[in-house]
């Protein structure tokens, strides 16, 4: 099966798939079980467990005929650049303000 | 796990010049880069720079300023994309102008707008792998 590319953030910009972490950063979760919890559909469900597996928040594993939902924590990585990222940036841009204030 | 942006800097001049380099479009642009930005709640400004093409971005930061009290504190949001139009980083800078003896203490913060996002990634990293494997042996020992 092909899964599509999505980005992180856009991954979680979904409000059910964020509810979705959630649940799962508590306990491991069947679909079945996940699916309980939402008024929609069970293939709905089963669909934004595939996107959050293809983008590597979580891994299943199929146990007898459930399939066991759990939080992968190495697919966060990438929301904990952003900060990494905007950090060194803002120190980066100070310094340049620092530098101007201090040649005049 | 670090959940903001937090940096404190000293600088030996008055508040009213950081401000200006913090709020005239000329001046922070010196330092930061291009933007039409004006000291006032509402006003729509961007900040404009080269693509980003590590991050996913596409170098146009979309801000809505949010607070203004002059010569002391400044905020705005900060959201940046890929270009296709959704926002993939939602975030607030706010600036804290404080007068100090010798010159001025400025302190930024950014963070993300999603503070439900904030305790996932938390959760995410601390929770961890471990505590759910432990969960998933113990739903194979029930079969």
């Amino acid at each position: 099966m092909q899964l599509q590319n999505y980005d992180a953030f856009q991954v979680i910009a979904d409000p059910s798939r964020r509810q979705i972490l959630h649940m799962l950063s508590e306990d491991a979760m069947t679909i079945n079980s996940l699916a309980k919890n939402f008024d929609m559909s069970r293939p709905a469900v089963s669909k934004h467990v595939k996107i959050l597996y293809g983008a590597g928040f979580i891994t299943i594993n199929t146990v007898g005929r459930e399939r066991y939902c759990t939080l992968k924590p190495e697919g966060f990585k990438e929301l904990k650049e952003w900060i990494n990222y905007f950090d060194a940036f803002w120190n980066r841009k100070l310094n340049k303000l620092n530098d101007l204030l201090n040649t005049q | 796990m670090q959940r903001e942006i937090n940096q404190q800097w000293f600088f030996p001049h008055a508040p009213e010049k950081i401000w200006d380099y913090l709020t005239k479009p000329e001046l922070l642009s010196q330092w930061v880069m291009e933007n039409d930005i004006k000291p006032i709640p509402g006003h729509n400004f961007s900040f404009r720079t080269k693509p980003i093409p590590q991050m996913n971005l596409d170098g146009i930061f979309h801000c809505e300023v949010l607070e203004v009290v002059p010569n002391r504190k400044l905020s705005y949001t900060w959201n940046c994309g890929s270009g296709d139009g959704s926002m993939l980083l939602s975030s607030i800078v706010q600036w804290t102008i404080t007068p100090k003896e010798q010159g001025t203490e400025l302190v930024l913060k950014h963070y993300g707008l999603q503070t439900e996002l904030n305790e996932i990634i938390y959760n995410g990293m601390d929770s961890g792998w471990a505590g759910n494997v432990k969960k998933m042996l113990g739903f194979l020992n029930q079969d």
